[in-house]
């Protein structure tokens, strides 16, 4: 009896070892929180576009192809440094991205966009944040796989660098 | 004279560490009725700030944390309950915006597992105090 338990308690601590060193050298980021929106149906939003006269309608917009969602703002380095992976996935890859202004200023938006090129198909304005938080924004940059479905397939949160970039075109070749 | 200033520092830093004061919600957050401020309140104070992670929006001076506090008090001026708001925040940002996450089947180890552990610690001290007393 006291050998078996004393066995037990030796099996619990090493998992709780092995869980804790596992945890420690897998390649993880603590900050990075898996989306609750994963799965599910791209929340649906209207708002102003930044180039066109007429109301970004989310559900006109999704549906008919694989689109990416990149949430970004002028003020914000990251999404300078980014930038021109999304101009890769816009231009090479030719996929449809969508660009959400997070609390910025249109007219310095429209300036930075006319430096660095324009790869988002359209612009829409957040201008108090309200779309980022339906969409369950922390962080700018946030970048979001949509599937044909409307159906969020995966949330990036943070600056797309050449090895993230080449995740996200891999995990898009295998979203339907 | 040295004892009176002792007790005079040490009642000071008590007082300190009594008004435990939230410095980050701007005046103009606040709600004119004071009911519903303090459901605000209440309800900020257990909502995790996604950004500091160890804070609540209530103690954070984070912007997604103040837009945080307006928002929950919108929803509290438009008449929805503390459920209904934690369900709106838990279904954008998960549980993990709770401070108090939910007993579900997928956090039961968090709630179980330190219960389990000391249950086993003292059994094994047990076991280990009675060899002990026999030699």
């Amino acid at each position: 009896m006291k050998k078996q338990l004393f066995t037990s308690f030796i099996i619990v601590i090493s998992l709780i070892f092995i869980s804790f060193f596992y945890l420690l050298i897998t390649e993880r980021n603590p900050s990075e929180i898996r989306s609750n929106l994963i799965n599910k149906d791209i929340p649906s939003f209207q708002s102003k576009s930044l180039f066109k006269n007429k109301k970004f309608i989310s559900s006109d917009e999704f549906g008919n192809e694989i689109v990416l969602v990149n949430f970004f703002a002028t003020w914000c380095k990251p999404c300078l440094e980014e930038h021109v992976y999304i101009m890769r996935f816009a231009e090479r890859e030719k996929i449809r991205v969508i660009g959400i202004n997070y609390k910025d200023n249109s007219e310095k938006t429209k300036l930075w966009l006319k430096k660095l090129g324009n790869p988002f198909s359209d612009v829409v304005i957040d201008k108090n944040g309200s779309i980022a938080i339906d969409w369950g924004v922390y962080g700018i940059p946030e970048t979001f796989i949509v599937n044909s479905n409307k159906k969020i397939k995966y949330r990036l949160v943070g600056q797309i660098t050449e090895k993230k970039y080449n995740k996200l075109m891999s995990l898009i070749k295998k979203t339907k | 004279m040295i004892k009176k200033i002792f007790i005079l520092i040490i009642s000071v830093i008590c007082i300190q560490f009594y008004l435990n004061f939230s410095y980050a919600i701007d005046p103009e957050e606040i709600l004119k009725n004071s009911k519903q401020e303090t459901r605000a309140r209440n309800i900020s104070k257990n909502i995790r700030c996604m950004i500091c992670q160890n804070q609540s929006i209530d103690e954070s001076s984070a912007s997604l944390a103040k837009d945080l506090r307006i928002l929950i008090r919108v929803k509290i001026k438009d008449g929805k309950t503390d459920k209904e708001i934690y369900k709106f925040l838990s279904d954008r940002y998960g549980d993990f915006i709770l401070l108090n996450p939910p007993l579900k089947s997928k956090t039961i180890v968090l709630w179980f597992l330190p219960f389990v552990l000391f249950f086993i610690g003292i059994v094994f001290i047990y076991y280990h105090n009675r060899k002990s007393n026999k030699t």
